[in-house]
């Protein structure tokens, strides 16, 4: 379900929950404005009933018949005021206890007409009149009471039923808003993982992305644009190398020419002084022949490795030698640039287990990187030793060149990041730190501005 | 009369040997080097009809030894030889001080034609 949906699913029920609390109120208060209308009424009646009573004591008392018209008079005007509220009297007391209420004011009366009816007092007929003015005021007083404590059990109720609600929202909101809130705090805190993964280089994307909320909505189109950057990124290494290889094509012609040079030269020779060879200048010519073909066949599989797509095939190397080759592929790059080499590697390390022309690729990129920040006449230092443990293997690349300035230091191994401006894509020093990464090596980086600066990559020993 | 001295400089090797080789033949007194260094501390001893030098070497390249041979034997005929295939405009330029340009692959005979005609001078 999605986060809009969810909160608004969670305000319809808190807003239907205090819709129905409101109608149960409002009746309740019609309820108790009914009941405390009869209770007005009921007191007017009782008010009467009372001053009957009154007479009837008169009545027995003085034996005066006047009372009895009183009585009588009294009946007459009550029935006619529970006419007139009769609605009200039935919507409060029920249509029973009116018909009864009725009975026994009908029954009170007759007794009073019997009374009045007779010359002479019986004492069956003042019993029946005494008993029935009690009956009538008895159940006058039993309803009467009733409804007051059902006025008063109604407004507890509410009260009851207010607090049970006032706590029920109070929950719902809370556990319903914490759930709402836990969820999208959880997904935001993913999302936010994978954007500085992403950030970093690292284009793994989230498998299984089951929530159908907009945090998921949110994830699945982070994953999209993930595997765009990561072909992107792709697309752009590989016009990296396209470019390194520009630059490494200067090199590459000189590294071919000279051999196919020699070849020619010897094969010169061969047609021109053959009939004066020996057996052996012969020989010694052709394996000069086989010597130069073999030094083309490792140029021109350097330059395969080189812009062949990455493809990581680790192997146990001498991380001496691959630094010697990677040499070897900027060596024509630094006599251009007249930069100076010193090489002090460690003989005694030991080997590391390493995808050869990418750790190269890594070498070479360090390498071009410090002969663009030197002037001619620089020194690129590179070093090789291993930690005290032996766990290790250190490799440092060092240039006296223009060192980088602090405030952009911590960005340069940040893919599109480069000082370079228009000339730089900024993917070389990513590249070579996720090529590192790969390795569960490390690369870190000292800089002084106009000091210069060193790169050292660590590598696990092979064990 | 002396054979003409060739010296041949380039750090390949085999250029030097393949081009003693053929030079010999035709019966040149021909020294080869394979640094600059060296080569030059030899030119200071004796001089050289022809220098026939590698454009692009470590160290002290082409150009360089230009400079120095005719500093020291403005007569001497310098001959450059290159891998740089699109270095033509630079050695459009040195045409004045550079007798020849060579790109290589070599051609043995050229060569050959090019050291008569620079000594027929």
């Amino acid at each position: 379900m999605k986060i809009e949906h969810k909160l608004m699913l969670s305000y319809v029920v808190n807003i239907i929950f205090i819709m129905l609390i409101g109608i149960f109120s409002l009746d309740n208060m019609n309820v108790t404005l009914t009941k405390l209308k009869f209770v007005e009424i009921a007191d007017d009646l009782n008010a009467s009933f009372l001053e009957m009573r009154l007479a009837e004591k008169n009545f027995f008392l003085f034996k005066d018949t006047t009372s009895l018209d009183e009585i009588d008079k009294n009946i007459k005007s009550t029935l006619a005021s529970i006419e007139t509220v009769r609605d009200d009297i039935e919507r409060a007391i029920g249509a029973e206890n009116l018909t009864q209420l009725k009975t026994f004011i009908d029954r009170y009366s007759k007794a009073i007409e019997d009374a009045k009816g007779r010359k002479t007092r019986s004492a069956q007929s003042d019993l029946r009149l005494r008993l029935e003015g009690r009956n009538l005021r008895d159940f006058f007083k039993t309803i009467t009471q009733l409804e007051r404590k059902n006025v008063n059990d109604i407004i507890l109720r509410s009260k009851k039923i207010l607090l049970i609600s006032f706590l029920v929202i109070l929950l719902l909101s809370a556990v319903g808003g914490r759930l709402i809130s836990r969820n999208i705090v959880n997904s935001m805190r993913t999302i936010e993982g994978l954007a500085i993964s992403i950030s970093k280089g690292d284009f793994t994307k989230i498998e299984d992305v089951t929530s159908r909320d907009e945090c998921g909505s949110v994830l699945r189109a982070i994953n999209v644009m993930s595997e765009e950057l990561k072909n992107r990124e792709e697309e752009i290494i590989q016009s990296k190398k396209l470019a390194s290889l520009g630059i490494l094509t200067a090199g590459v012609a000189h590294e071919l020419r000279n051999p196919l040079n020699n070849i020619s030269m010897v094969a010169q020779n061969f047609i021109e002084m053959h009939d004066s060879l020996s057996r052996e200048q012969m020989i010694e010519l052709m394996t000069r022949v086989e010597e130069e073909t073999k030094r083309i066949e490792d140029t021109v599989k350097h330059l395969l490795d080189f812009a062949k797509p990455r493809e990581v095939h680790l192997k146990e190397a001498d991380i001496n030698d691959t630094i010697q080759q990677s040499v070897k592929l900027i060596q024509n790059v630094l006599d251009i640039s007249d930069i100076e080499l010193s090489l002090s590697l460690d003989p005694s390390i030991p080997h590391v287990f390493i995808d050869e022309p990418q750790i190269q690729e890594v070498l070479v990129n360090l390498m071009e990187n410090a002969v663009q920040a030197m002037t001619p006449g620089g020194t690129i230092f590179i070093a090789s030793n291993a930690s005290e443990s032996k766990d290790t293997v250190a490799i440092e690349v060092k240039d006296t060149g223009s060192g980088i300035p602090p405030e952009v230091l911590p960005n340069i191994f940040d893919p599109f990041f480069t000082t370079k401006g228009v000339d730089g894509t900024g993917l070389g020093m990513s590249i070579s730190y996720g090529i590192v990464k790969n390795h569960r090596g490390t690369i870190r980086v000292e800089s002084a501005v106009d000091v210069g600066t060193t790169f050292t990559i660590e590598l696990p020993a092979h064990k | 009369m002396d054979s003409h001295r060739i010296m041949i400089i380039d750090d390949e090797k085999i250029v030097g040997d393949m081009a003693k080789m053929a030079l010999e033949k035709e019966g040149y007194a021909v020294e080869t080097f394979t640094n600059a260094g060296p080569a030059l501390d030899r030119l200071k001893m004796e001089k050289f009809d022809i220098v026939v030098t590698d454009f692009k070497m470590r160290g002290i390249d082409g150009m360089e030894v230009l400079r120095r041979v005719k500093g020291l034997y403005p007569e001497t005929k310098v001959i450059m030889i290159t891998a740089f295939a699109n270095l033509d405009t630079a050695i459009e330029a040195l045409r004045g001080d550079v007798f020849d340009f060579f790109p290589k692959p070599v051609k043995i005979k050229e060569l050959k034609a090019s050291i008569q005609r620079a000594l027929s001078k």
